[in-house]
């Protein structure tokens, strides 16, 4: 087990070089240039996203509303006001027509991109709601709870009731991922869940230290879980062995994004003090480091395609960086 | 006309036409008067202007009055029971004479009240009303173009006379004088003047307005001042953090100007920091405001609202604030000295010359040959020498032996102290040898020999100090002496140094021999460094070391271990330990080497011990780290089942697609109640499972339709919803169906019991599952009642066969029933009984529990193992037991509260009757037989407890239970014929 699992990594790595190379990734195409900053939130910045094709971007924070940008103009297109306390997390659908967003009003709002107004509002959450996610289809949002839940909903049919409760969770539910098949749920009490729908099994990693965030790699065969001991890990999905982990920044009691690039060669994520962390996904080296914020680096978000990269922090800004 | 009308726009409600309008008023006319023709006289209905009926007869109550013509209210006149207690006072109610008036009365009466005049109104709403009013009643006395009055909205009278809106508009306000404002000149010269003169002395400005400080930062009050109008009220923002009207200068109005005064101080360049911080106070993002953001004013702020980033700013702060703090106070302490030249309090000045004055006296003259340092003049041991008269020469004792004795123990008590002498005197006070310590032969010798001793020894340390240190010996004090040479403090003797000056010398001898345990161990560490690799460790090592060779006291922090938590500190102790040990040890055998090899070794091992690091210790971190890694990631799988739609959603199959359900688990409530502390509320909670099971029984009922008739007849008996008889009674068919004879050889009389029954078993079945767990038997889960029901019969049986021998296993309906009986009686006397039971017999509660269970618990554990028999009877044992301490009691309760009251037994008997007409169907001659023994039984059973003391009654009714128990023991085959009679029945 332990051999094969070394060729594997070996191999792995070897993949990852000869990636590496086919695609000139190096070091020094980090996106690491401050190319915007966009202000216009009061109040700290609790998640900025990308779309589907990285050309607009969406933050959410404390002042209430979700905004829409366009990061490479550096232009405020829309806010979106509703929820009733800070939005926590903000999703948009493939095809950009859809949002959804959750917050401190225990509520998952549906809303319509272009005009503006919620579509429908998703009570049922016992406690603040962590983050939100659109599945494949936008056919359903799988929110992430405090009441250690995570509740998928339908936006097909006129329901408001949640189609599926999943409550194995022990503690607070943090951040979800879906695929195609399954919904991943990382949690405070330390796992990472995995459903898969397809063949109705839980899968529980646990890492024993409380998972602050997950986010799957590009292949799909990783998952990124940032800790709350200043850690990033990196797991397997397959077998669920750890590979790696990154260690540097500090998250110990924020909620902070971490993900892979785009071409899953390096892991971003963001630390208490401000600055961003870039650290090779093989070697779990840091190969950039530079301050980017003046307080908490609340989320990252990385471009689909391009060598772009945008930052939320506290500090009510939010940056993009470009090479 | 008509045409006209058209064009023109109403304004208004139309005027009526008059001839409509005498109509009207005819009719109304008519009507009031009464003497309309339409009706006759008895018809005709006095109302009031509301069309209210106003006069009902004679009979009927009068006049309309009050609430719907009586004399009451809408609360009635409904005696009320008078209470009023400490904490719920009873409300005085004031009644005036509006609580007793119609409206129109009270109308009448309207003149009579006060009312706010114009001239106090504030808000001039009044006022403009009485205007309107009054102009309403001037129309009318005047001619006007305008027939009728003038539309309320057109015509608004004016409140205020044109003059003062003139005026108002010029600049006036209410209150003020009218006069040329800063007509002279002079005026605005004498201001800047004053201005001018108070931008350079604050104090002075003060001494001259007195009490109008504020008047520099708002100069426009100046000329309120100046021109005598009545004081307008400024209204100051509040600043400080007091609370609402709370003035901390209300006792002390000085202070107010020394605060103004720190505070116009703060507007220097120095402070502008600190002034730039609390304007950043109200900023945005100072922290201070930051929680409240972001949520609206009706949701109340709770603790999810805490702004978690809010602690990035407070650091700031904090650092800025202290910056702040000793330059405040610098600055307050400046202004100290300012008031004190200037006069602080106003009305008071510094007196010229002051009368107090302080008495200085000179310094005492100090000689000139004065050295500040002091010598000592010599040794303390020279001294002694000098003080203590030399015994005289005596010749030793001819006997050779005692001789030597006594220089050896003189010897001793020089190098040990006096305490060896006293010791030894003591202990060898028989002994005539040692005589000469008390004064017996040899004595002198003794004596002599002692002070030789001490004075050589005595030389021999002045030598040895004189050798060691050259010159500043006579510099050296006893505690720097000791410092160098490590020892400890001594705790000095109380005696009386002058007396027995000596003594007191070989006590400190003695204890200093005490102090120096074994020295030279500190060179071990230099031999062996065993945590080379950790040189904080290695220090804390030598540290550790140094004090156990050392003897002293140890410091209950060692200097590097301070932050280290207690686990860890214990771990490294006892390495510490360990490796000293292993470093004498190797001393010993000369292997230090290898020894600290295996310190290295030991303390790795003690690593591995203990999973909870928390220092840098490399090695032992690491070890756990890895540890970690073996521990974590983990994984886990269960099952896990999407629900149909989120497939569907997903577009993916569901993988539990023509599965059936998972099965329901239907004890989501009763979870809660077997862990619920068991008080005298049991009865209360079971009544309100009964309700909930109800539904579920309910069907179970449906199926058997005679029930329902029971359920009907019972109700006239005991008022209980008809649903909760149901639930009863058709769970009472189930227990018959288990076993219709047991259940019919006790008093079939409350069949409100049963109830409990279920909730027993459900108790029961959950407890039997865990003590199947505990008995690491496999437990199947929970059965719904009909499968429960069909199974039943056939391990009863068995259970019955295997134990055919033991008279006393069986009663298991019995047993229920009556339990149940204890613990529903009477709702009341119920809930008393229950918990006089529990505390009557602690285990005995769980075993009743088996015991009402048993039904189904006997077939789970039958079926989960029918192999295991040991095991079983174990576990049926135990009820039996129970059963056995039990069963009296619990059938003593339910006699006495059968025989509470001669109604209510007659009530349980027709109870009786009804039932066995119901059951007669299923299994006639059984039901009679032991229905009518049972009755027979009960009767005998209420002469006996009348008969019978409290203490005798266990006995009587085990003689009493064994008949009716082998009798069912006979019935048993016919028993189960009746059983599947009704299966099939049923079927």
């Amino acid at each position: 087990m332990g051999l094969s699992h070394q060729n594997h990594d070996d191999g792995e790595r070897e993949r990852e070089r000869e990636r590496e190379r086919e695609r000139g990734m190096s070091v020094s195409d980090l996106p690491r240039k401050e190319a915007n900053v966009l202000k216009g939130h009061e109040g700290a910045v609790l998640a900025a996203r990308f779309n589907a094709d990285g050309n607009y971007c969406l933050s959410c924070g404390k002042d209430r509303t979700i905004r829409l940008w366009n990061p490479h103009r550096g232009i405020h297109i829309k806010a979106y006001k509703s929820h009733a306390r800070e939005v926590r997390d903000v999703h948009v659908t493939p095809d950009n027509s859809k949002l959804c967003s959750c917050g401190g009003d225990r509520q998952i709002f549906y809303w319509d991109v272009s005009t503006g107004l919620v579509i429908r509002k998703f009570r049922g959450h016992e406690g603040e709601v962590n983050a939100v996610k659109f599945n494949e289809y936008a056919s359903v949002i799988v929110s992430a709870g405090y009441d250690q839940s995570l509740r998928a909903w339908d936006c097909r049919s006129h329901s408001t009731e949640p189609i599926q409760i999943i409550d194995t969770f022990s503690d607070a539910a943090m951040s979800v991922c879906l695929t195609k098949t399954e919904i991943i749920g990382g949690c405070v009490d330390g796992t990472v869940r995995t459903f898969d729908i397809r063949i109705g099994r839980e899968i529980s990693e646990n890492l024993g230290q409380p998972v602050n965030c997950i986010s799957i790699s590009n292949d799909g065969n990783c998952i990124l879980a940032g800790c709350l001991d200043s850690t990033l890990r990196l797991l397997d999905r397959t077998c669920g062995e750890l590979l790696q982990e990154y260690k540097g920044h500090t998250c110990k009691s924020y909620k902070m994004d971490c993900c892979l690039t785009n071409t899953d060669a390096h892991v971003t994520g963001g630390s208490e003090d401000g600055s961003i962390f870039f650290w090779d996904l093989v070697d779990a080296t840091v190969v950039s480091k530079f301050q980017a914020h003046a307080s908490v680096v609340s989320s990252v978000s990385y471009h689909p395609k391009d060598n772009c990269m945008i930052t939320s922090s506290v500090d009510g800004t939010i940056r993009v960086w470009k090479t | 006309m008509e045409s006209d009308e058209v064009d023109f726009v109403f304004y208004g409600t139309p005027i009526e036409r008059e001839e409509d309008f005498t109509s009207r008023r005819k009719k109304a006319v008519a009507e009031a008067s009464g003497n309309l023709r339409a009706l006759p006289p008895w018809k005709q209905e006095v109302t009031d202007e509301e069309g209210r009926r106003r006069f009902h007869g004679a009979f009927t109550g009068g006049f309309s009055a009050g609430y719907y013509n009586t004399v009451g209210s809408k609360e009635g006149w409904a005696p009320k029971s008078f209470t009023s207690s400490r904490k719920i006072r009873a409300e005085v109610k004031q009644q005036s004479i509006l609580n007793f008036l119609d409206e129109d009365e009270k109308a009448e009466l309207e003149g009579q009240f006060l009312g706010t005049s114009s001239q106090f109104d504030t808000f001039g709403f009044t006022a403009a009303e009485l205007a309107r009013k009054q102009a309403e009643k001037e129309q009318e006395k005047r001619p006007s173009a305008i027939p009728g009055p003038a539309p309320d909205e057109i015509v608004l009278p004016a409140t205020e006379s044109i003059g003062v809106t003139l005026l108002l508009k010029m600049g006036w306000r209410h209150g003020h004088s009218i006069k040329v404002s800063r007509a002279d000149s002079r005026y605005d010269a004498r201001r800047e003047a004053r201005k001018a003169f108070l931008a350079f002395s604050c104090d002075d400005a003060k001494n001259q307005f007195g009490s109008l400080g504020s008047s520099i930062e708002q100069p426009v009050h100046d000329d309120v001042h100046s021109s005598q109008s009545p004081p307008a009220f400024v209204l100051n923002p509040k600043q400080d953090l007091h609370g609402l009207g709370y003035d901390p200068f209300k006792h002390a109005p000085e202070f107010r100007e020394r605060k103004r005064l720190r505070m116009s101080g703060y507007k220097e360049p120095g402070y502008r920091k600190a002034l730039s911080i609390k304007d950043s106070l109200f900023g945005f993002k100072s922290g201070k405001v930051a929680p409240g953001f972001g949520i609206g004013a009706l949701e109340e702020y709770d603790a999810e609202d805490e702004d978690v980033y809010a602690s990035v700013y407070d650091f700031e702060e904090t650092d800025v604030q202290e910056d702040e703090e000793p330059l405040r106070l610098g600055k307050d302490s400046k202004q100290k000295l300012i008031g004190k030249e200037q006069g602080v309090l106003p009305g008071f000045r510094v007196a010229s010359n002051s009368d107090n004055h302080l008495e200085r006296f000179e310094p005492p003259v100090i000689p000139k040959d004065f050295v500040p340092r002091h010598i000592f003049l010599g040794p303390l041991e020279t001294d002694n020498k000098l003080s203590v008269p030399p015994p005289p020469e005596v010749p030793p004792p001819e006997d050779n032996n005692l001789k030597i004795l006594i220089e050896g123990v003189a010897t001793l008590v020089v190098r040990c102290g006096k305490l060896y002498e006293d010791l030894s005197r003591e202990k060898n006070q028989l002994n005539p040898l040692f005589d000469f310590l008390n004064g017996g032969n040899g004595h002198d010798y003794y004596v002599r020999k002692l002070w030789e001793e001490r004075q050589k020894r005595s030389d021999q340390t002045k030598l040895a100090l004189d050798g060691k240190l050259s010159k500043n010996v006579q510099k050296m004090t006893a505690e720097s002496r000791g410092k160098l040479l490590g020892e400890r403090p001594l705790d000095r003797t109380l005696r009386d140094s002058s007396s027995s000056v000596t003594s007191a010398d070989v006590h400190l001898q003695f204890n200093l021999s005490d102090t120096f345990t074994t020295p030279s161990a500190t060179e071990l560490s230099a031999v062996a460094k065993p945590f080379k690799d950790d040189p904080a460790k290695q220090e804390r090592f030598e540290q550790f070391l140094k004090e156990k060779y050392q003897g002293g006291l140890r410091s209950t922090d060692s200097s590097g271990a301070s932050n280290m938590s207690e686990a860890a500190r214990a771990r490294e102790r006892l390495d510490f330990e360990a490796a000293a040990e292993a470093i004498q040890k190797g001393k010993l055998g000369k292997q230090s080497e290898l020894s600290a090899q295996q310190f290295l070794e030991f303390s790795a091992a003690g690593g591995m011990q203990f999973t909870s690091s928390v220092l840098e210790e490399a090695k032992d971190t690491q070890s756990e780290k890895l540890m970690v890694k073996n521990m974590f990631p983990k994984r886990e799988e269960f099952e896990w089942r999407p629900s149909p739609l989120l497939c569907k959603r997903f577009d993916i199959i569901d993988p539990y697609l023509g599965k059936p359900p998972p099965a329901p688990r239907m004890r989501s409530k009763i979870d809660s109640l077997i862990f619920m502390p068991d008080t005298g509320n049991t009865a209360k909670v079971e009544e309100s499972v009964v309700k909930d099971l109800k539904s579920d029984v309910h069907k179970i009922s449906k199926e058997e339709g005679n029930n329902d008739i029971i359920a009907e007849v019972e109700v006239e008996h005991v008022e209980r919803p008809v649903d909760l008889y149901k639930a009863i009674f058709s769970d009472d068919s189930d227990d018959e169906v288990e076993g219709s004879n047991l259940k019919k050889v006790e008093d079939p009389e409350k069949k409100i019991d049963v109830a409990s029954t279920t909730l027993n078993r459900l108790i029961a079945g959950d407890f039997l599952e865990s003590l199947g767990k505990e008995l690491g038997l496999e437990v199947p889960p929970e059965l719904p009642y009909s499968t429960n029901k069909f199974k039943t019969p056939g391990p009863q049986k068995e259970t019955a066969s295997i134990d055919a021998g033991n008279a006393s296993i069986l009663p298991v309906g019995n047993n229920s029933s009556s339990t149940c009986d204890a613990v529903s009686g009477t709702p009341k006397s119920q809930a008393k009984l229950h918990h006089l039971d529990v505390s009557q017999v602690g285990y005995l509660e769980k075993n009743e529990l088996i015991d009402t269970g048993l039904p189904s618990s006997s077939q789970y554990l039958e079926t989960g193992s029918s192999e295991n028999k040991d095991v079983k009877v174990k576990s049926e044992k135990m009820p039996q037991e129970a059963r056995k301490a039990k069963s009296p009691s619990s059938r003593r309760r339910h006699w006495s509260s059968s025989s509470l009251s001669e109604d209510e037994s007659r009530k349980l008997s027709r109870r009786h009757e009804y039932r066995s007409d119901s059951y007669s169907d299923s299994s006639n001659d059984n039901q009679d037989r032991y229905h009518s023994r049972s009755r027979a039984r009960k009767k005998g059973s209420s002469r006996e407890k009348r008969r019978n003391s409290r203490h005798s009654k266990h006995r009587k009714h085990r003689t009493m239970d064994s008949p009716t128990q082998s009798s069912r023991y006979g019935t048993e085959k016919e028993r189960s014929d009746s059983k599947g009679e009704r299966r099939r029945y049923r079927n």
